[in-house]
């Protein structure tokens, strides 16, 4: 392992310092940042966009109401200089099928550059509503200067919306696709804000907007009055937000939001107790014995350090699994069931093994398990750690070496009773439904059962079952049922169920549905199996793992799923395979499948960038039989945050897929240690998918190796190391 | 208390004496005497006060058990440590929080010491100065202290301190700063049973046009037997008397 590549990805954070302590200064070309939120969720006037960002790594949801419609907006600083958003809206009377338009749309903003002591404003060019139906439809170039501190200005141009040129809404498209033949034409118009901080958490800000709803105004809407827009943010308790604003004078509207910032945790270096300290060891005369190594030759030694250090370790969240151990060399083998950052872990059993090691020993191997599987291996000196304790944490990451971990070591004594291991938890449930044109917010709660028994290393029995208490998401059949048109509409779940499979077929344009009747599974009031699989881990060799799942994989299909995954210790790449023989499971959540069966398998391919940035491409067969590929990015953050966002396209036509266009969403991953301070490996998660359409659809298989294995290889231990001595 | 501020006043750095004087003061346990406020706003010694005062419910005691009666002054808190615990013992107070508590050497590598309550909150200390702290949720990573020479052969200078503190992104995020040394009087006092002679030594530190102050008791040797180090951003001042070395 290069040291080098070791010190790139921890070397201390990007934060500027100058954040904590005082309030920032604008330093050349720094990010210009900024909190107050527009009526479309993203920094700026009113209606108006401003050049600022939010704070790296924010996640924004904004829900905003006024006359002209509401919109719900999540916002992710996806990068220093990359805004993301998501917005679900509605608005009355424009959809001539249904009440009101619901439409989800989607912006990006870059800041080119950020605001410079002078004159140079912070510049950013946007795309507002760049793929799906495009009522929103703008794009911009806007920059913003800090005149005083209170008094800040931005000046732009807009085109489509930003300018007042709507560029309609039809009907007859299924949207999800850029719109890039419109981008910037159209004729551009100027728009303009001043906002004034009164306090550190109120602005007042007053816009000209050239956007004049006339999209809005032409399904009998008042008239904005004026090109005059006016505003307050009142920001509570660093998160919230509430803003009250008029366009032109005559329609009034409101916007409250929230915002969580990965890099600022209530408690930043979590409430976990100190670690046991290192006990530097004794001079060799005061323990010759110790230091010559004969204690190795008798048969008690090693378990009674086996034992005691178990014990130690699993005051610490750890499960020592195995060692070895020898007069020289120790290898632990830990499982961390506590900390988010695996180097937490191995930073805490290093320190533990110096107060449980006879002094000849010098090599400490810590290797991560993750399901039985033997991930990587730190190797210290212990030497360095006694000289290096409570250091920076860079100086103990160029010392360590990260190899591939040994398969099966001579001489490695599992620790005793702790196979076969049974697990199980009851807790709530509370499941909440993806946007949906006709009800947005679906959801259900109730109780579930999980269950899992650990027969030894990599074998697992697990399932798990739920139990409805209450909800609105509601058994519903898709939209199969042929129409008098010669069209397909809405059917009852018996009109559905009665359809001959080749009916069922011709409503989705030929297209199985593997996904689109994914309501069929909700509504159960009796008790529902989500799943009960038996979880095969090995490792045949070094840098390969493996995996064999069967039984039922998840609500929708029940099979065999097996994967290969090919990740070495000192590559940022890795290489995986699967392949599934699935069955559709019936609607009801018992045992019993449907006659619709399924062969998919992938080839994928994963990469750290660095910096937490992964990527990952699948490329393969997916559940209707479409082949395609899946890109996949995420940002990690070290504290467990996770930002990603996904897209497939598949050989079926738009048409074929139906509205959308191809399969995306973005993912949340929040881990509970963040928000509590108490160390956990929780996290709380979230998927924003679109409709849920039957093309790049991927069998659920939990416990995909790459996902697995990561917090446990060379790159994942990095990438927390920072809390080495924490 | 009114004889320490006058020699503190005679000294060439009056303000940072004034304000060692009464934390001085307040250590030692004088703040026993209630009233005492540091002239500059109670940042110092009258929080100081406060914290002693507050602090005894959470007194435990490093590592002792918490005896049935509430201590009522540092120095009690220090005689019933002293009392069930036979190790180094010290009495670290943190300003933001309002807690002073008795914490027990757990560990030893060479120079650098580390202390923990019962409940395993922990400071790390080498020779007095504070390099790390542990379990109390916004804690300092490392410290490398560029000054320390200074400070131990109290002598006037400067220097830099990159102060390590956990950041909320679940790193480690480096604050370097510029300090400069002073010295005040010599002080000769006793704590907890120890007497001591030793002289005051303020280290004021510059980071993103903010600044902090250390301020130590430096006895000719180079221990530091009374200090109040800033241990960053979120935790603030923590105040640190020897009980038993």
């Amino acid at each position: 392992m290069p040291s080098s590549r070791a010190l790139r990805r921890l070397l201390a954070t990007t934060l500027p310092a100058a954040l904590l302590l005082a309030p920032a200064v604008p330093a050349p070309a720094q990010v210009m940042t900024g909190w107050g939120l527009n009526s479309y969720g993203l920094p700026g006037g009113v209606d108006t966009p401003s050049a600022e960002m939010l704070p790296d790594g924010t996640i924004s949801v904004g829900v905003s109401h006024s006359d002209y419609g509401r919109r719900i907006t999540g916002a992710a600083q996806v990068t220093p200089r990359i805004t993301a958003a998501l917005r679900y809206s509605k608005v009355d009377g424009i959809d001539t099928a249904r009440d009101q338009l619901s439409d989800r749309s989607a912006d990006l903003r870059l800041q080119l550059w950020g605001e410079a002591a002078g004159w140079r404003p912070a510049v950013a060019v946007g795309l507002q509503d760049f793929l799906g139906t495009g009522v929103y439809s703008g794009e911009y170039i806007v920059a913003t200067k800090n005149v005083t501190d209170r008094l800040q200005v931005s000046a732009g141009l807009g085109w489509g919306r930003l300018a007042g040129k709507h560029r309609g809404f039809n009907f007859g498209t299924i949207g999800g696709t850029l719109n890039a033949e419109d981008w910037f034409r159209g004729g551009a118009e100027p728009f303009g804000a001043i906002s004034w901080a009164a306090t550190d958490n109120l602005r007042l800000v007053a816009e000209y907007s050239a956007d004049d709803y006339s999209l809005e105004v032409e399904t009998g809407k008042d008239e904005p009055g004026s090109h005059l827009n006016l505003g307050v943010n009142w920001r509570f308790g660093e998160a919230y937000q509430l803003s009250a604003y008029t366009i032109g004078g005559e329609v009034f509207g409101a916007q409250f939001s929230f915002a969580l910032n990965p890099n600022k945790a209530p408690f930043p270096s979590g409430l976990e107790p100190a670690p046991a300290p290192v006990r530097p060891r004794v001079a060799p005369a005061a323990d010759p014995e110790g230091w010559s190594g004969t204690w190795a030759a008798d048969p008690t030694a090693q378990p009674a350090i086996q034992t005691a250090l178990a014990d130690a370790l699993g005051k610490e969240g750890q499960v020592l699994e195995g060692m070895v151990l020898d007069a020289n060399r120790a290898e632990v083998r830990i499982d961390n069931r506590r900390y988010i950052q695996q180097a937490e872990a191995i930073g805490r059993t290093a320190r533990l093994m110096t107060r449980a090691l006879p002094p000849s020993v010098e090599t400490f191997v810590i290797t991560s398990m993750r399901e039985g599987l033997p991930v990587h291996s730190v190797v210290l000196r212990r030497s360095d750690v006694e000289r290096l304790e409570n250091t920076e944490a860079g100086q103990i990451a160029a010392a360590a070496q990260i190899v591939d971990a040994a398969p099966r070591p001579a001489g490695l004594v599992a620790t005793p009773g702790i196979y076969p291991k049974f697990r199980w938890s009851l807790a709530p449930y509370f499941s909440l439904g993806n946007w949906d044109p006709d009800e947005s917010f679906r959801y259900e709660v109730g109780g579930r059962l999980q269950a899992s028994y650990e027969l030894s290393p990599g074998l697992v029995l697990s399932g798990s079952v739920r139990q409805r208490l209450t909800g609105n998401a509601d058994q519903k059949a898709p939209s199969a049922c042929p129409t008098p048109g010669g069209g397909f509409g809405g059917c009852t779940v018996a009109e559905y169920l009665a359809l001959t499979p080749e009916e069922n077929l011709a409503s989705n344009m030929g297209v199985p549905r593997v996904r689109s009747d994914g309501r069929m599974y909700s509504g159960n009031t009796s008790p529902v199996l989500q799943d009960l699989t038996l979880n095969w881990y090995a490792k045949p060799s070094a840098a390969i793992y493996t995996r064999v799942t069967a039984g039922y994989l998840e609500r929708m299909y029940g099979g065999v799923s097996a994967e290969v995954l090919w990740a070495p210790a000192d590559r940022s790449l890795a290489v995986g395979a699967e392949v599934n023989r699935v069955k559709k499971r019936d609607y009801d959540g018992g045992f019993d499948f449907l006659d619709y069966e399924a062969t998919t398998g992938h080839v994928s391919l994963y990469y750290d960038f660095g910096n937490g940035f992964l990527g990952q491409i699948d490329a393969g067969r997916y559940l209707a039989g479409d082949d395609g590929v899946s890109l996949r990015v995420k940002r990690q953050f070290a504290n467990g945050w996770e930002i990603g966002a996904y897209a497939t396209k598949t050989d079926l036509s738009a048409e074929e897929f139906g509205e959308g266009s191809f399969d995306k969403g973005i993912t949340i991953d929040i881990p509970v240690s963040w928000a509590i301070g108490q160390p956990t490996r929780q996290t709380v998660g979230a998927s924003l998918g679109q409709l849920a359409r039957d093309g790049g659809q991927r069998v659920r298989v939990s416990g995909r190796l790459y996902e697995t294995v990561r917090d446990g290889t060379a790159d994942g231990i990095y990438h927390g190391w920072g809390r080495f001595w924490r | 208390m009114g004889e320490v501020l006058a020699v503190s006043a005679s000294t060439t750095i009056e303000r940072r004496a004034v304000r060692l004087t009464a934390l001085l003061a307040a250590a030692l346990g004088l703040a026993a005497c209630g009233s005492q406020t540091g002239d500059d706003g109670g940042t110092l010694g009258g929080s100081l006060v406060q914290v002693a005062r507050q602090a005894i419910g959470s007194a435990g005691g490093g590592g002792a058990g918490a005896p049935a009666e509430a201590p009522r002054s540092a120095e009690q808190m220090a005689a019933t440590a002293l009392q069930v615990n036979p190790g180094p013992l010290v009495l670290a107070g943190l300003e933001s929080a309002g807690v002073t508590q008795v914490l027990a050497l757990t560990g030893e590598n060479g120079a650098m010491r580390t202390y923990m309550t019962p409940n395993m909150e922990g400071v790390i200390l080498r020779r007095g100065l504070l390099i790390g702290t542990r379990g109390i949720g916004n804690d300092l990573s490392t410290a490398e202290i560029g000054t320390e020479g200074l400070i131990r052969s109290r002598s006037a200078g400067s220097g830099n301190r990159i102060m390590r503190i956990y950041g909320g992104d679940g790193r480690e995020l480096p604050l370097p700063m510029t300090c400069t040394v002073a010295t005040g009087a010599g002080q000769s006092f006793s704590f907890a049973g120890t007497a001591w002679n030793a002289t005051q030594v303020a280290e004021t530190c510059r980071i993103a046009g903010a600044e902090v102050q250390n301020s130590y008791l430096v006895t000719a040797g180079g221990e530091i037997p009374v200090s109040r180090q800033w241990a960053g951003p979120g935790l603030g001042y923590i105040t640190l008397q020897t009980i038993r070395p």
